[in-house]
This record gives structure tokens, C-alpha cells and sequence, in this order.
């Protein structure tokens, strides 16, 4: 150790990030009685970020009862998902029993802004500080080839900020780990990151409204979800989340899909809004938001090694995103920052922070659901490319059929079936159809 | 903006409901005219949710970015297919500010 390096200001760890990743390992090393500061570039946790649904499965454990205490919209009673399309409306509608009473299968809608300043909250009470407004510029990385290693963070216009172990949670749009992935030679060798791009409007109406429209009892929630029309020639959909007095509209669409149809995000909004279906629950209403944000959609294959010497990362910056049917991201950001906060905590008891020690980390996180599941759902991403494009045919065409099963022709049944079902195979690209079949299952 | 208003939105209006804190100092958006010049695909054009990107008016082929508007949605810097667009965060504490997000 040179002389320099003993003088300096030292923490134990620093958090980069002080989103649901970042403030959960920030509160794993706090409850271990660590020195931990979490740094947010924002004026506050949750000013930068976006999303819809809280799965709280996790947070449940680290945090029992959270339902009681943090800020959130309406629990998620009633889930639905909707083609949309010229030839009409289908779809599937879900409310289980159980889905209809605290802790409502522990599934809410919330706003960030809100969501994450109470969970950083819950951070500080643990005993750990936040520094808001600072934005860290790059890692300090000491040390050249095999023996590099992260000894602490750049903040812009400001000192370094030197710690034992720095535990990088930037998001999906983090900069810092784009960087650190380069500069450290993190990257695995598989599939590149792709990305979905997110476009979303709070839409203000009355409670009353809100429940009459859905209809809701006072205190119930939906979230609806569509694919179809709006979304032709794109990979994506569309949703529709209930607040206590507002509507979170939009849509995630894979950039590269919305970049060769060469269309703005915001037309897609507008398609989207206007289709009769979506546009009855929004009438009348008050624009009061317009947000938008990048979301890893690479899935399994595209995570990068997530530890090197004195260095983790976690959440959306490490590409922790579920994007098969259950579209989970700040559950497994939480989960991820947890371990992340755990093996650092242990690491800082031994005073070991090497790639022996931290890689831990990485294991424990094969081990859990987190990369269980996106192991599963590694065929994902390219299954979606198939389905997505047997979304612009079949359910048009079942609608289709059904229109004419139900026909008042004065006709025969059989006749009337006959002819429904021979419209329905016409031209069907039968093999495309069988792929699409198969494909489903990677999403399920 | 209330009846049909929220179904005819131009982007202006819809970035006019947002809380920003615009940094008159510092642009957190630099874009290489040269290479921007020279790019064939010029992505950000199209991709971006709150059209930063424009062409500037009466010269050719000249990408210019308002990055004020920008919503911090990180589309372009994953997006882009030069090396034109070098994308750092705002200050501090500066640029948007979600009060639902």
C-alpha cells in the first residue's frame, strides 16, 4: 500500500445507483453494520426512473408486509391480455380468487419517483448514507492486465470517492458500466445486448372513473397488456396500468423493429392510443406525464461477467431482465442487488476482495431464480422475433373464424363451420405457423 | 388539455407536462458533426422519444441536438451505429425529473 493510498478517505462500499438494485445491496450491507453510501445522480432515488408493475415476491422477504407501508398505486387484481386488430378484439382476462385480497399475489402498480425514494428510505434508516445529485463519471481502476483492480469511483466536478468494493447498479442506460464492461474485459462472448425502448403517459382521471371503465371494485387494480395492430411490423406491445387516479399508458418495442419501420415513438403512442379499444378507458383524461427509457431485452445470453476485483454489478446495468411472459426486471434488480449486498458484506468481513471471493456473487446468482430463469427463458429473445410475427396473422384470422362459427346465415351449422374453417387455413403459412408453436414454448 | 386534446398531442405538448431542470451551462449530448454528417443511417432521427435529433434548418445533412428535451431514455447511445453521439448524464441533480416515472 503506498503512502498516498492510506491517507485518503476510504468507505467500505460504494452503491452506484440508487435505484431498486443499488438501494437493496446499499441495505444489505447497511443491516451488516458496513459503511455504505449509495450515490444517485438524480435530485432524488426515482427521479430518473421508469416503470410499470412491482412484483414484490422478493421485497417481500427482505421487507416484510412492504404492502402496508410503501407508496404504491393499485394491486393487480385482474391481469388481461388483448390482440387489437381491423378484424376486432381478442383476448384473455385473469382474476384469480386470492389475486383479490391483501397481499393481492403481492403484484401493484407503482411510480418510481415515489417507489424508489421510499425504499432508499428504508436504505438510511439502516443506517446507510445517500448522496443525491452526484453523477460518478467512471470506476478508479488501479492496477494494469490481470491485476486491475476497482478501488473506488469518479464523481464529476468533485473528489473521488475511494471504497473496498464498488457494487455498480447505473440501469439499463448506465454509463459507468458500459464502460467498466469494456474497460475490465467483462463481456462473455455470447449474444450482444439488445434493448426495448419504453414509452409511457400518465393519463389523470378520477378514481370513480378509473373504477367504473375497468370495472373495478374501490381498491382494485388492472393491468392489461396488447399486442396487435399499433405494433404491426414491430416486436412489442402495449399496456395499460391502473393507478389510484391515473392510467400508466404505453408500450416497449424493440429499438432495432421501431429503427427499421422508421416511425417516431410517439406515433406509435398515438396509433396506440386512438385504437377504439384503449381509447374508451382514456377519454377525457389529463396528460400529466411523459416518460421513457431503454430496457435490456437480450435475456440471458447477453449478461456480461458481473464481478472482477473490488467490483459487482447488479439489475438492469448487469441485463437482469425476464422478457418472456412475465416481464420481470425490478423484482430481479432487487434480488440481485440483495446478493450483491450480501457477498460484498461477507467480503468486507474478511477483508478479501478478490475475483475468488466476489465471484460468489455470480454463483449465488445461478443458483437462484434469478439466473434460473433467464436460463430458461434463454431462447426468448428469438422466439419472440417468430411469434412476433404470427401475431400479425393468427389472431386476426381466429377472429375471423369465430365471426363466422356465430354467423345468423340462414344455413345449415355444418355448412356455415365448414366454410369458417376453410377461410381460416387459407394461405395460413403452415409451417411458420408449427415454428410459431414451437417458439411459444420458450416464452411460457 | 382536456376532451380529445389527449389523443392529438404534438411532442411539444407532451414534453411541456414535464418537470425539467435545464442545465443553460452544460450539454450532456455532443455529436461529432463530421461523422454525424457522413452517417448513412442517422438513427436517432427516428428512434428518439423526444426528438432531440433534428437536421438543422437550411443545412444539409447536418444533425443538431436540443439536448433540453432530452428524457434520458439512453435509445440513442445504445442506437447509434457510428461513433458521432458521445452521451454522458447531465449534471447533478439537473435534467428530467419524473414525479411518477
Amino acid at each position: 500500500m503506498s503512502g498516498l493510498e492510506e491517507d485518503r478517505v476510504k468507505l467500505d462500499a460504494v452503491v452506484v445507483g440508487g435505484g431498486p438494485a443499488g438501494l437493496m445491496a446499499g441495505l444489505k450491507l447497511a443491516e451488516a453494520g458496513a459503511e455504505v453510501a449509495v450515490i444517485e445522480r438524480g435530485v432524488h432515488p426515482g427521479s430518473k426512473n421508469v416503470s410499470g408493475l412491482l412484483y414484490g415476491g422478493f421485497l417481500d422477504k427482505v421487507i416484510p408486509r412492504f404492502w402496508e407501508r410503501a407508496p404504491l398505486e393499485r394491486p393487480v387484481t385482474r391481469r388481461s391480455l388483448f390482440y387489437i386488430g381491423p378484424e376486432g378484439e381478442l383476448g384473455m382476462i385473469m382474476g384469480p380468487a386470492h389475486w383479490q385480497k391483501p397481499p393481492y399475489n403481492r403484484t401493484y402498480v407503482v411510480f418510481r419517483s415515489k417507489f424508489d425514494r421510499w425504499l432508499a428510505g428504508e436504505f438510511e434508516k439502516a443506517g446507510g448514507s445517500l448522496i443525491d445529485s452526484a453523477v460518478v463519471e467512471s470506476l478508479v481502476i488501479e492496477g494494469h492486465g490481470e491485476e486491475k483492480r476497482v478501488k473506488g469511483v469518479n464523481i464529476r466536478n468533485d473528489e473521488p470517492f475511494f471504497a473496498d468494493i464498488v457494487i455498480l447498479a447505473d440501469g439499463a442506460a448506465g454509463v459507468v458500466s458500459a464502460k467498466a464492461i469494456e474497460d475490465l474485459n467483462l463481456k462473455r462472448g455470447s449474444l450482444p445486448q439488445t434493448y426495448g425502448l419504453g414509452v409511457k403517459e400518465i393519463i389523470g382521471l378520477p378514481r370513480g372513473k378509473i373504477e367504473d371503465r375497468f370495472n373495478l371494485e374501490s381498491g382494485q387494480g388492472v393491468a392489461a397488456d396488447y399486442v396487435g395492430a399499433p405494433f404491426s411490423g414491430m416486436i412489442g406491445g402495449g399496456f395499460i396500468y391502473t393507478g389510484w387516479e391515473a392510467l400508466a399508458v404505453g408500450f416497449v418495442v424493440k429499438i432495432e423493429t421501431l429503427a427499421k419501420k422508421r416511425v417516431k415513438p410517439y406515433e406509435v403512442m398515438d396509433a396506440f392510443k386512438a385504437n377504439p379499444a384503449v381509447r374508451k378507458y382514456l377519454e377525457g383524461g389529463e396528460l400529466l406525464e411523459y416518460s421513457a427509457h431503454i430496457v435490456p431485452e437480450g435475456g440471458g445470453d447477453a449478461v456480461p461477467r458481473l464481478a472482477a476485483p473490488g467490483l459487482l454489478i447488479a439489475g438492469d446495468a448487469a441485463g437482469l431482465v425476464d422478457v418472456s411472459l412475465y416481464h420481470e426486471g425490478a423484482n430481479l434488480a432487487m434480488a440481485s442487488g440483495a446478493m450483491a449486498g450480501e457477498v460484498a458484506a461477507a467480503a468486507i468481513k474478511k477483508g478479501d476482495f478478490g475475483i475468488e471471493a466476489l465471484g460468489k456473487y455470480e454463483k449465488r446468482l445461478e443458483e437462484s431464480f434469478v439466473m434460473k430463469d433467464l436460463s430458461k427463458y434463454r431462447k426468448t429473445p428469438e422466439a419472440l422475433d417468430i411469434l412476433s410475427s404470427m401475431i400479425e396473422i393468427l389472431p386476426g384470422r381466429i377472429c375471423n373464424l369465430l365471426a363466422e362459427y356465430f354467423s345468423q346465415e340462414v344455413e345449415p351449422k355444418e355448412l356455415i363451420q365448414k366454410k369458417a374453417r376453410r377461410d381460416f387455413w387459407k394461405g395460413l403459412p403452415k409451417m411458420k405457423l408449427m415454428r410459431a408453436l414451437l417458439a411459444l414454448r420458450k416464452v411460457l | 388539455m382536456q376532451g380529445s386534446g389527449i389523443f392529438e398531442l404534438k411532442i411539444e405538448d407532451r414534453l411541456y407536462v414535464n418537470k425539467l431542470e435545464t442545465d443553460q451551462k452544460f450539454s450532456h449530448i455532443q455529436l461529432d458533426e463530421e461523422k454525424c454528417r457522413e452517417c448513412q443511417s442517422k438513427i436517432c432521427l427516428t428512434i428518439c422519444p423526444a426528438n432531440v435529433y433534428t437536421m438543422a434548418p437550411g443545412q444539409p445533412d447536418r444533425v443538431i441536438a436540443s439536448y433540453e428535451n432530452c428524457l434520458e431514455c439512453g435509445a440513442c447511445r445504445v442506437a447509434c451505429p457510428g461513433k458521432g453521439l458521445r452521451w454522458s448524464y447531465p449534471n447533478g441533480g439537473m435534467g428530467i425529473r419524473y414525479r411518477f416515472g
